[in-house]
């Protein structure tokens, strides 16, 4: 699972097929790049600071669990990894401290390539 | 063993679920309480993959009613 988009509803989407597939007993590694690795940092989380779409703005008003710990609780129930992206974090300066603890490691593409051979690949 | 997911989104009563039947023995019936309209669509179709048996979808007031039995 690719995510690029920072847009909340984009990102809840792919933490929900991740997590569901997960808990179905599917490898899944969710790699983060771009604007969407902008918001697995811990200060945009705990600020609340989405970038929101009309779903977006329901998913928070709703107080619908979301992205992060989606893949949190998914994580501890079956084999699911998230990782960022090296080239996002370097271009942007974020280092791994900065990143929630659900972010397994930062990798490259290579590596990430590596770890999903032969899988489906969804981007998002 | 009752799970009650009414007023949890998709997939959560599905999550909450699958949480449960896996620290129930083999043969053992959960009952999931969902209002979600995605689960009485989404929960068998995980039961059958997941090699668990649907005992059966029942449209209770406001709410499905999923009876699941572990199959393995």
């Amino acid at each position: 699972m690719v995510l690029l988009s920072p847009e909340l509803s984009k990102l809840h989407a792919g933490a929900l097929m991740a997590s569901v597939a997960a808990s179905s007993g599917m490898t899944v590694n969710v790699f983060a790049s771009m604007g969407a690795l902008g918001q697995f940092r811990r200060q945009v989380v705990e600020e609340r600071r989405f970038v929101v779409d009309e779903v977006g703005r329901e998913l928070l008003a709703k107080d619908v669990p979301l992205f992060h710990r989606m893949l949190a609780d998914a994580r501890d129930l079956g084999d699911l990894h998230v990782y960022g992206c090296a080239m996002a974090a370097d271009l942007m300066g974020w280092r791994d401290e900065d990143f929630l603890d659900l972010v397994e490691d930062v990798i490259g593409v290579a590596a990430f390539f590596g770890k999903s051979e032969g899988a489906q690949v969804i981007t998002i | 063993m009752v799970v009650d997911a009414r007023g949890s989104y998709c997939p959560g009563p599905l999550m909450e679920l699958i949480k449960t039947i896996k620290a129930q023995p083999v043969g053992a019936t959960v009952d999931l309480l969902s209002g979600d309209r995605g689960s009485s669509k989404d929960v068998p179709e995980w039961v059958a993959k997941a090699g668990h048996e649907l005992v059966g979808v029942f449209e209770e007031e406001g709410h499905w009613r999923i009876r699941v039995r572990k199959g393995r």
